[in-house]
C-alpha cells in the first residue's frame, strides 16, 4: 500500500533532480543569450513603435515610426543600395569562392599555403584592409588608377571618390574578402563527394564539364544552399567595410541599411526610429531567407 | 506538470533575475557636505588631452579637500559611451560636451543640471556661453572655445615671395594667395593650402559669415559661393583633391607640419599641437603664425574691424545623479574652470581658453608660438559663431550636410543639385517630417 507512493515520489524527486541539472547545463549559454539577444530583441519590438533618445522612458507613437518609413527617401536609397551590393556580391562571391575551391582542392605542391593565403583577408582586420583598399583605390595617387592609365584608359574611374564606382569598388573588396571563407566550406562539400561518383562518370566517358555539372554541383548542393543562405544574411548586414570605406559616401551613394540604422540611433539618437528601420531589415532577411527554404525543399 | 511548471518558474526567474542585474543602477556615493569629497570628471584622450588633469589639479591646489578623479572615455566614441552610462546611471559626476552638436540629447534627455547661477556669477566674459542655453537656463559652461583662424607658413610665403595675410583678407583673396603661391613654388612638394575632409571646412564659414544663414531654415543657398570657391582651388591644383585627401587618410597635422601646404584653416586647438610637433620633431622647423580666417566681404577684414568665425565651444555640465550634497562642489569646480584662475591654467598648456582676453600674456609667453602682433589679434578678436547652434535638429540637418559635403567635393554632383537635393530631404526627412 505505501510502497506506491513512496515509489512515485522518489521518481519525482529523480525527475526534479534531472530537470535542474539539465538547466544547470544550459544556464550559462541561456543565460548569456537570454541578456545579450533575447531580451534587446524582444525590447526592439517595442522601441520600434515609441519615440526614444535613451534618457528616460519611450513615447509610445503607434505606427507614426513605419508611416515615416514609408515616405524616407533615404531609407529606400539605403535599400536600394544594400540591394545592389548584395546582387552583386552574392554571384561573384560565390563563384570566386566555388573556383578557388575547385581549384584549391587538387593535389598540388604548396596547395596548404594557398589556402591560407585565400583564406587571409578574411581572419585580417576590416579596418586595415579597407584603409590599404582605399589607399589602391586613391584616383590620383593609386597603384590601381596608375596601372589602367599604363594600359591606355584616359579616364579611370574615381573608385571610392566617385558615385558611380563606389558601391563596384566596395563590392570588389567584399568579395575578395570573403570569398576564402566560403572557400573553406565548399571545400569541406567537396570532400564529402564520393571519389566514385567522379570515376564512374569517367568510365561513361564525362567530360571535366561534364562530371562538374552532373557530380560535382549536385553534391555540392547542401553546402551551396548553406553558403547563398550565409551570403544573403551577410550582404544584407554589411556594415563595417562600409563604414570604414566610404562612410556611406560620397553622398549617399554607399548608404546600407545597416549603416541607416547606425546613423539613426547612434548618431542622431533616435532609437525609435531606428528599431524601426532595423525590424524592417529584419523582416527582409527573414522573408528571404524563408523562400531560399522552400525553393531548397522543392528541389531536394 | 509539475516538471513543466517548475522548469517554466526556474527559467522565468533565472531570466528575470539576469535583466534586473544587467540593468540596475547602483546608487552612487551620495557624499557628505563636510569633510573631504571626491568629484569625478569625465574626458577623453588623456595622453594627448591634457586639460583634464590641469584642471583636477589646479582646482584641488585651491580647495584641498576637494579631489578630483578622471575617468577616460575613447574619444571617437565619447558620446556614444557617456549616453550608455548616463542611461545606466553609472556616469561621472561632471562630464564635458565634446561636441555641441549633442549637447540637445543631453538637455532634453534631463541630463544635466541646471547651472544659470555658475553663469550668472562668470558674467559675459566667458565666450559660448550663450550656446548651452536653452529655456532660459543655462546647462554647461564652457571652458574652452576654440576659433578658426588662418594658419600660415611664413617660410613657405617669403620663399614663393608672396606677401603674407595682414587681416585684411577675404575669401577672394585667399583664393588667388593660394594660386600664386601654387605657381611660384612649382617643384616643390608643396601647394597653396589645405582644406582638411570635414564638412565644417567650407560649411563652417559660410554658416558664421553669411548674414541670415541658419542650418534650421531648411534654405541651403548660403553653401554655394563657398563650395564653388573650394572646388575651384581643388581643380587648378592649389590644394590636394578631397577624393586623395580621404583615400589616403591624411592628416591636417602633417600636411601643414610637413609642409605639403602654405595655409590652412583650422581651430586654435592647432596651436598647441603645432608648438608641441615642432618642439618634438613630428613637425617641421619652420616660422608660422595665424591670422584671422578670410572673410565674406571687407566689412570684416582690418583689425579695426571683428572678424567672423565659428567654432563650438568644449563645455562642462553636471551629472544629475552627483546628489545635493556635491552640487555645490561641482558648480564651484565649474566656475573654477571657466574663471580667470582655470583659464590661466589652461593657457599655460596652449589651450585656448573660454575667456581669451584674461591669458593672452600667459598663452604668448609659451615656446613656439608665434610673437607677431596679427596672431595675438587673430587669437583675442574675433565673433565665433557655433558651428552647430543648438536645436533638435542639428544632428540630422548636420548629417544631411555632410552627404552634400562628399558629394559636392568628389565632383560626384554639382553644387546646384546636391543644394537642392540636402533642401528637399530637410523638408522629408527631419524638418516636416
Amino acid at each position: 500500500m505505501t510502497s506506491l507512493p513512496l515509489a512515485r515520489r522518489r521518481r519525482g524527486r529523480q525527475v526534479l533532480r534531472n530537470t535542474v541539472v539539465g538547466w544547470t547545463f544550459l544556464l550559462p549559454n541561456f543565460a548569456g543569450f537570454a541578456v545579450l539577444t533575447l531580451v534587446p530583441v524582444a525590447l526592439l519590438f517595442y522601441y520600434a513603435f515609441t519615440e526614444w533618445n535613451v534618457f528616460g522612458g519611450a513615447e509610445w507613437t503607434g505606427l507614426a515610426n513605419v508611416r515615416q518609413l514609408m515616405h524616407d527617401h533615404s531609407f529606400r536609397t539605403a535599400l536600394l543600395n544594400t540591394i545592389y551590393y548584395t546582387v552583386f556580391h552574392i554571384p561573384l562571391t560565390l563563384v570566386a569562392a566555388l573556383a578557388l575551391a575547385l581549384l584549391l582542392n587538387r593535389r598540388l605542391r604548396g596547395v596548404a599555403f594557398f589556402r591560407t593565403v585565400a583564406f587571409f583577408p578574411y581572419i585580417t582586420s576590416i579596418v586595415a584592409l579597407a584603409q590599404v583598399w582605399n589607399m589602391l583605390f586613391s584616383p590620383g595617387y593609386g597603384p590601381i588608377n596608375a596601372v589602367l592609365r599604363g594600359l591606355g584608359v584616359d579616364n579611370p574611374p574615381g573608385w571610392t571618390t566617385s558615385a558611380d564606382w563606389s558601391m563596384p569598388a566596395v563590392i570588389i573588396v567584399g568579395t575578395w574578402r570573403e570569398m576564402g571563407y566560403y572557400m573553406l566550406l565548399f571545400l569541406a562539400g567537396l570532400q564529402t563527394i564520393p571519389g566514385q561518383l567522379y570515376e564512374a562518370a569517367k568510365v561513361d566517358g564525362a567530360n571535366a564539364w561534364q562530371r562538374f555539372r552532373a557530380v560535382t554541383l549536385p553534391g555540392l548542393r547542401p553546402t551551396t544552399f548553406f553558403v547563398v543562405v550565409m551570403l544573403t544574411i551577410g550582404s544584407f548586414n554589411v556594415f563595417d567595410l562600409i563604414l570604414v570605406m566610404t562612410n556611406g559616401g560620397p553622398g549617399q551613394s554607399t548608404l546600407v541599411l545597416s549603416q541607416y540604422i547606425y546613423q539613426k540611433g547612434f548618431v542622431e539618437n533616435q532609437f525609435g526610429y531606428a528599431s524601426t528601420v532595423s525590424i524592417a531589415l529584419f523582416l527582409i532577411c527573414f522573408v528571404i531567407t524563408i523562400v531560399q527554404f522552400l525553393i531548397n525543399r522543392r528541389q531536394s | 506538470m509539475m516538471k513543466r511548471s517548475f522548469a517554466a518558474v526556474l527559467g522565468a526567474t533565472a531570466a528575470i533575475s539576469l535583466v534586473l542585474a544587467g540593468c540596475s543602477s547602483g546608487d552612487d556615493d551620495k557624499g557628505s557636505a563636510s569633510g573631504p569629497q571626491t568629484l569625478t570628471l569625465a574626458g577623453w584622450s588623456f595622453a594627448t588631452t591634457p586639460e583634464f588633469k590641469t584642471l583636477a589639479d589646479g582646482f584641488h591646489a585651491t580647495h584641498p579637500d576637494v579631489t578630483v578623479e578622471l575617468k577616460e572615455y575613447d574619444a571617437a566614441n565619447y558620446d556614444t559611451q557617456m549616453v550608455a552610462d548616463l542611461a545606466a546611471g553609472k556616469a561621472p559626476d561632471i562630464y564635458a560636451q565634446k561636441t555641441l552638436k549633442n549637447f540637445y540629447t543631453y538637455q532634453n534627455g534631463k541630463q544635466l543640471v541646471d547651472v544659470s547661477d555658475v553663469a550668472t556669477a562668470l558674467g559675459d566674459k566667458v565666450g559660448g556661453i550663450s550656446s548651452y542655453q536653452a529655456d532660459g537656463k543655462t546647462w554647461a559652461i564652457p571652458y574652452r572655445q576654440d576659433s578658426w583662424v588662418l594658419f600660415y607658413n611664413k617660410t613657405l610665403f617669403a620663399k614663393a615671395g608672396v606677401k603674407i595675410p595682414d587681416g585684411s583678407w577675404t575669401w577672394d583673396d585667399y583664393a588667388a594667395a593660394s594660386k600664386e603661391l601654387t605657381t611660384k613654388l612649382k617643384g616643390s612638394k608643396a601647394v597653396g593650402d589645405y582644406e582638411h575632409t570635414w564638412q565644417s571646412t567650407v560649411q563652417g564659414f559660410a554658416l558664421a559669415q553669411t548674414q541670415g544663414a541658419t542650418i534650421e531654415s531648411g534654405d541651403f543657398s548660403y553653401l554655394k559661393p563657398y563650395y564653388t570657391r573650394a572646388l575651384d582651388l581643388q581643380n587648378a591644383g592649389a590644394q590636394v583633391k578631397f577624393g586623395d585627401a580621404t583615400t589616403n587618410s591624411l592628416t591636417y597635422q602633417a600636411q601643414f607640419g610637413k609642409q605639403s601646404a602654405a595655409m590652412m584653416t583650422m581651430g586654435s586647438w592647432y596651436i598647441a599641437t603645432l608648438r608641441k610637433q615642432q618642439a618634438s620633431g613630428e613637425a617641421d622647423k619652420f616660422e608660422w603664425g595665424f591670422a584671422p580666417a578670410p572673410q565674406l566681404d571687407k566689412s570684416t577684414t582690418g583689425t579695426s574691424a571683428t572678424p567672423v568665425t565659428f567654432g563650438d565651444p568644449t563645455g562642462l555640465g553636471i551629472n544629475p545623479k552627483i546628489g545635493k550634497s556635491k552640487e555645490a562642489t561641482a558648480k564651484a569646480f565649474l566656475q573654477y574652470a571657466a574663471g580667470p584662475d582655470g583659464a590661466k591654467a589652461l593657457a599655460g598648456i596652449g589651450i585656448t581658453p573660454a575667456d581669451t582676453e584674461a591669458v593672452k600674456d600667459t598663452f604668448f609667453q609659451l615656446d613656439g608660438v608665434p610673437q607677431d602682433d596679427l596672431s595675438k589679434f587673430a587669437f583675442t578678436k574675433h565673433d565665433t559663431k557655433p558651428e552647430n547652434p543648438v536645436s533638435k535638429y542639428t544632428a540630422a540637418l548636420q548629417n544631411i550636410l555632410s552627404d552634400l559635403h562628399t558629394a559636392v567635393m568628389s565632383g560626384s554632383k554639382d553644387i546646384d543639385a546636391a543644394i537642392t537635393e540636402a533642401q528637399n530631404r530637410a523638408k522629408t526627412e527631419v524638418l516636416n517630417k
